[in-house]
């Protein structure tokens, strides 16, 4: 049990995240659930994550900041995070700056709506 | 200057006639009052500014040698009360010296004693016909002075060493000057926003043979913040020199700020559309992996097809959010000079991938000096994914795709061809029109939102281009997409 690595899911929606949570614990990881960016941190402090699927548009703190807090933090930066984000999607062009300019420093990203398949292997692929 | 229906040729001059010989007052008011001319006369010079202090004439004759008030000093005296009033004076011995001096002290003409009724008459129709002029000038600029002034946009005028020469009342309330005239000061002086000053440099350096209107807009921060929309062109001399700029001031606040909760309505609405479909699309998802339990075939195939439609549904969200802020104008906001083969290169990599997956072959052709455009980038990256998409959805297997690009009359054109289905003619031109989408036999299948190439057209208006089709049934479409290059003395877009 205790070799099966602990993925953080952080969004709003009870419902995405419940589904993404099935879809991890079939793919044999454990899963932690936060609402919002605030949620978020008091999890990762709880138990701190491989990984963690991050929302952008939160309540309280938004996945930007919480990405950005997480990577600027010396004990935290070696979590790997995937941010979910519907912006992506008018992302065609490869040379596009990512939300007119913000830069993030997240690992990387999934665009919304979310493929799940392709979202499973974004995870394996960063946790190797 | 006919211009009005009132023009100076109704008006009668006033004339007064000052000099001391009776037998000249008496003369000149003859032959003038023949002419219909209303004369008055005065004896001596004392008399006379006695009368110009009272009321206004358009000609003075006046003799120079006078006892007590000499005619030089009533001349003077003239200039100073009446500028614009002719003086001609009367010249007793006809010496050249006086007259000289006369003329040197403002007289407009003089006439030497002893004269003829002629000489007079011409001396006098000359004076009236320069009055006319000046009067004319005078009614004019007073005319302009107050339609400028009417105006609710805002009107400057600069002379070509960018110092205010006009600004009405509208300008001023606009840039929030209030107090002194700006008259006569450097446009620097009078607004902390640099944008309208290098405006009008740039207006004054356009070469002469080339006429250019430059727009920008203007934000003011004062007490309320103001977004002014302006316009800035050069005006010429009749030998073509640049005398200086006119700039047109139209406050688009208001539009700003409407516009602005329209787009904050819009993506709100498109966040609380997307969000619930985004986790449905997951939530089918889940039971289709048979995480929730097993399910029947026919199952599976009616939650795939649940998933298309709603898929499709979130397309439209998002090109509905596109149509908003391209029609908001905030697309054109942010242009950047792009290498449109780069751009069009990067393309066809990109959708050759799906291309691949019908067979279909796309290829580019295009010149390496072909000139760069200045435009927003996504727009453009969204109007050749849309049309290029559009080729590869609505072509059959096995054909091809030419993206070309070609220059003409200051205009960049793009055209992508295919070999596909082609358009019915009666259709041609309502495919731009959104949600129209052209459905037979061999297009019912393909999903699409009927709003791509609204969205495509709203991008290349918004950039001052047109788009143009041309195609046949079962031979293929080809869409022009026609930008324009950037105008000679845009400098920060030139290469």
């Amino acid at each position: 049990m205790s070799d099966k690595k602990l993925i953080l899911v952080v969004d709003d929606d009870p419902d995405l995240v419940e589904s993404l949570s099935m879809k991890l614990e079939s793919e044999n990881f454990r899963v932690a659930k936060a609402y919002d960016g605030m949620e978020g941190w008091d999890e990762i402090k709880k138990e701190r994550p491989a990984l963690i699927i991050l929302d952008v548009m939160m309540p309280r703190k938004d996945g930007y900041t919480l990405c950005n807090e997480i990577k600027n933090s010396e004990e935290y930066k070696g979590i790997v995070v995937v941010l979910l984000t519907a912006v992506a999607d008018a992302i065609n062009s490869t040379n596009y700056t990512h939300m007119g300019g913000k830069t993030t420093l997240a690992d990387d990203f999934v665009p919304k709506p979310i493929d799940l398949d392709k979202l499973m292997e974004i995870v394996k692929d960063n946790l190797q | 200057m006919n211009d009005g229906v009132l023009t100076s040729t109704d008006f009668l001059p006033q004339i007064l006639v000052v000099d001391d010989e009776e037998r000249i007052r008496e003369g000149c008011q003859m032959v003038l009052s023949e002419l219909n001319y209303k004369v008055d006369t005065a004896a001596d010079g004392a008399q006379g500014l006695r009368m110009i202090k009272m009321r206004h004439y358009d000609i003075i004759l006046l003799d120079l040698m006078m006892p007590m008030i000499s005619g030089f000093d009533v001349l003077t005296k003239v200039r100073d009360l009446h500028p614009d009033t002719v003086v001609i004076v009367i010249t007793g011995y006809a010496t050249i010296e006086h007259s000289i001096e006369a003329m040197k002290k403002g007289a407009f003409d003089f006439i030497p004693k002893p004269f003829d009724p002629e000489q007079l008459r011409a001396v006098v129709a000359k004076a009236i016909k320069y009055t006319r002029a000046l009067q004319d000038i005078a009614d004019s600029r007073s005319r302009l002075r107050m339609v400028v002034n009417c105006l609710t946009d805002g009107v400057m005028i600069t002379d070509d060493h960018k110092r205010i020469v006009l600004a009405n009342h509208a300008f001023q309330h606009m840039i929030g000057h209030h107090g002194d005239s700006l008259i006569g000061h450097n446009i620097c002086k009078c607004i902390a926003d640099e944008t309208l000053s290098q405006m009008i440099d740039q207006a004054l350096s356009v070469p002469i043979e080339t006429s250019l209107e430059i727009t920008k807009e203007l934000i003011l921060n004062g007490a309320d913040e103001r977004i002014l929309s302006s316009r800035c062109s050069p005006f010429r001399g009749r030998t073509g020199v640049n005398l200086g700029t006119i700039t047109v001031l139209h406050d688009i606040t208001a539009l700003k700020k409407i516009d602005q909760m329209k787009s904050d309505f819009v993506s709100m609405v498109s966040h609380e559309i997307r969000s619930p479909m985004n986790s449905l699309l997951m939530q089918i998802k889940i039971i289709l992996d048979g995480l929730a339990g097993d399910i029947t075939d026919k199952q599976h195939e009616i939650l795939e097809r649940a998933s298309g439609k709603i898929l499709n549904l979130i397309d439209l969200v998002s090109e509905l959010l596109d149509l908003a802020r391209i029609e908001s104008g905030l697309i054109t906001n942010e242009k950047e000079t792009i290498a449109m083969q780069e751009l069009l290169a990067e393309q066809v990599t990109f959708h050759r991938a799906g291309a691949q997956g019908k067979n279909i072959e796309i290829s580019l052709e295009t010149n390496v000096d072909l000139p760069s455009i200045l435009a927003n980038r996504q727009g453009m990256d969204e109007v050749f994914t849309n049309l290029i998409t559009n080729a590869i959805k609505y072509s059959p297997e096995g054909s091809t795709i030419n993206v070309s690009t070609g220059v003409e009359n200051g205009y960049l054109n793009v055209i992508i061809r295919d070999t596909g289905y082609g358009i019915p003619s009666e259709d041609l031109n309502r495919i731009f029109t959104r949600f129209y989408r052209v459905k037979d036999k061999q297009t019912r299948e393909i999903h699409g939102t009927g709003l791509g190439l609204a969205i495509v057209k709203s991008i290349v208006e918004a950039h001052h281009g047109n788009i143009k089709v041309e195609s046949e049934i079962g031979r293929g479409t080809a869409f022009t997409v026609i930008l324009p290059l950037p105008e000679l003395g845009n400098t920060d877009s030139m290469e």
